[in-house]
């Protein structure tokens, strides 16, 4: 057996040096071609993802988010929350938000927002949106009258970069009046201006929670959520289970929980694409392995016969076709993997720009691998056929071809 | 010794039934250089790819080496043909993508013979026949004459029992005809070897120890080539 297989992987090896370099070439180009179409796809779906993982963690809500249950407006007793949640091992620090409906007017512009009440120190250790001011600067704890804005809402310089209805081109030091809910109607001075990629992020507005206690005139010990950053190393679940183990009613969520609510069904839209691009993408390479594996088997019937004359093995021969492919497909395997690298070293550089974010192909290892299995159990499908067929002749009328 | 015993095949081509063998009976001694000749037709051809156990009769014995080849099984005729017979073909059919050394040792390698055993052998029989001086050539890069001997090294290589010829000189000028004609030749008579040859041309008669003559899938003279079985075939052709 090993010994016909050495043979068959000898003619195979033959067959492919010395047959035709335009047909190898060709046949090469489309099995990479077709690995890429197959790789590349799921690359972007994946980079989508990453991209709105990352907005999560760097710009929302941290990696663990704590919100109040349903049937309750806010999270009671937050300060002392905090303090518990500080302690467990594994967080580096929780933030309390109070987010509250706004109108804010600029010039003859207004508009409904929200606006979020922090603890900026605190925010600082759990997101990353103070790295992010292209105007002005971040909060400080403890200051008052000053707010900062996402660039969705201020609006850009060049409006056809607003992706919805702004102020208007508002910058750093200019006046923005806040009309609350409990009828409270203040002027701010607009202390910076937040451009981080994320609309989420980029459509809100900030304020210090001194700042809205001097609205509510009251001490406020409440929130709207928790945002809780973790150790990068940190299990994020483990993290949640400690969190409930302390005792939290509320609703603790994970990023990946929150992606799968809001990204759930769109993430499955995805993968069920993705089948399609793959399962078009095998059979375009089990048609195209097909078609050159039958021209090559009809073209040298003559030959297979007189080597079956010769005492060859119909198995030695089929493998050797079998191998052909094999060989092929591995060819073509390098050539993708080279081709799908190249475009997502240079996606790296220039990537796709899209309103959430710079999306860079993300290539999971786990894609490759079974792809590339895929291909080849195609591959072998698609020599074996053909070569059966032809080898399983009799050889006189394999001779007479 | 091959024998053969009331050997018939029928062809079906569609609704016509060919008898390209009418019971025909032989014996081959080891060490004989045996012509089949007739016209097209004849059934000499057929006879050939039956001895050869490329074909299997419609009803018939064929005794190869003692062995009664109908109690082989497809594998089995793999086996024996790859292990104890060898064949030439009419257009020397080598295989396009190996060299003038890898056609002649491919089927040793199949056999399990060692590398170095079979590259020694292959340039013992290349330059027994004058090629050894184009053991990497491609078969193109070979004339007609050449590309013949080549098939006749790989076929003499793993030393058959029978040598089968199916009209090797057919595609052949006169003199690359005479040069193949004159190594089967040597080889019939230097190595002992059994050869079984196909031709049509009359003057192939002179090179062959005895000559079977068929003419419509019989068997009408089988004997040592005389003057009158020269005409004969002649008469035939």
């Amino acid at each position: 057996m090993l010994l016909d297989l050495r043979v068959s992987f000898f003619l195979a090896l033959r067959g492919i040096l010395r047959g035709s370099r335009g047909s190898l070439y060709l046949t090469v180009l489309i099995i990479a071609m077709v690995f890429t179409n197959m790789i590349f796809m799921p690359s972007i779906i994946l980079g989508f993802i990453k991209v709105a993982e990352d907005q999560i963690i760097t710009y929302q809500t941290g990696n663990i988010l704590i919100s109040p249950h349903e049937d309750e407006l806010y999270i009671e007793d937050v300060f002392s929350l905090l303090e518990k949640i500080n302690r467990i091992p594994g967080v580096i620090r929780a933030s309390a938000h109070y987010g509250t409906g706004v109108t804010l007017r600029y010039k003859a512009n207004s508009l409904g927002s929200t606006v979020v009440a922090i603890k900026p120190d605190d925010e600082r250790l759990v997101t990353d949106v103070y790295r992010k001011m292209v105007d002005g600067d971040y909060l400080a704890d403890g200051e008052l009258d000053e707010i900062i804005i996402g660039i969705q809402t201020s609006g850009h310089k060049d409006n056809s970069l607003d992706m919805g209805p702004t102020l208007g081109y508002l910058k750093a030091g200019d006046p923005v009046t806040v009309e609350y809910t409990n009828g409270v109607t203040k002027v701010y001075h607009v202390k910076g201006i937040i451009e981080t990629g994320s609309y989420y992020a980029d459509q809100g507005a900030y304020i210090t929670w001194d700042e809205l206690e001097s609205v509510f005139g009251r001490k406020v010990d409440y929130a709207t959520d928790v945002i809780i950053k973790t150790d990068l190393d940190a299990y994020e679940p483990l993290v949640k289970t400690q969190i409930y183990r302390y005792g939290i009613r509320e609703k603790v969520q994970t990023w990946q929980d929150i992606l799968e609510e809001a990204m759930g069904r769109a993430v499955q839209n995805f993968a069920m694409l993705n089948s399609i691009t793959i399962v078009v993408s095998l059979i375009i390479a089990i048609v195209v392995l097909f078609i050159v594996i039958m021209i090559k088997t009809l073209n040298s019937r003559r030959q297979i016969g007189v080597l079956k004359a010769l005492g060859v093995e119909k198995s030695i021969i089929i493998h050797n076709y079998v191998f052909q492919v094999l060989i092929l497909t591995t060819f073509g395997v390098i050539v993708g993997i080279t081709l799908v690298e190249s475009m997502v070293a240079i996606l790296t550089v220039y990537p796709f720009q899209f309103p959430d974010g710079s999306v860079t192909p993300v290539v999971a290892t786990s894609d490759l691998i079974n792809n590339t299995i895929m291909l080849y159990i195609a591959s072998c499908i698609a020599g074996y056929i053909p070569a059966w067929r032809v080898a399983s002749e009799d050889i006189l009328t394999a001779m007479r071809s | 010794m091959i024998i053969a015993e009331n050997l018939t095949r029928i062809y079906e081509m569609g609704k016509v039934t060919v008898h390209a063998l009418r019971g025909v009976s032989l014996t081959i001694q080891k060490g004989e250089f045996v012509g089949i000749m007739g016209a097209s037709g004849s059934g000499k051809s057929t006879l050939l790819h039956l001895l050869g156990l490329l074909d299997k009769p419609t009803d018939g014995k064929i005794i190869l080496g003692g062995i009664d080849v109908k109690t082989l099984n497809d594998r089995q005729r793999t086996r024996f043909r790859l292990k104890r017979l060898g064949y030439v073909f009419q257009d020397y059919a080598l295989v396009p993508e190996l060299t003038v050394e890898e056609n002649v040792y491919l089927t040793s390698m199949i056999r399990g013979t060692s590398k170095e055993e079979y590259q020694a052998q292959t340039y013992e029989i290349l330059e027994r026949i004058g090629l050894a001086d184009r053991l990497t050539h491609k078969h193109n890069e070979l004339s007609g004459g050449q590309q013949q001997r080549v098939a006749i090294a790989r076929a003499m290589v793993n030393k058959p029992e029978i040598l089968f010829a199916d009209e090797p000189c057919a595609n052949l000028d006169s003199e690359s005809s005479r040069n193949v004609l004159d190594l089967f030749k040597q080889i019939n008579r230097e190595m002992a070897q059994t050869i079984v040859m196909v031709s049509h041309e009359d003057w192939h008669m002179e090179y062959f120890d005895r000559i079977i003559v068929l003419r419509d899938g019989q068997l009408i003279s089988d004997g040592p080539p005389p003057e009158e079985i020269l005409e004969k075939a002649c008469k035939y052709k």
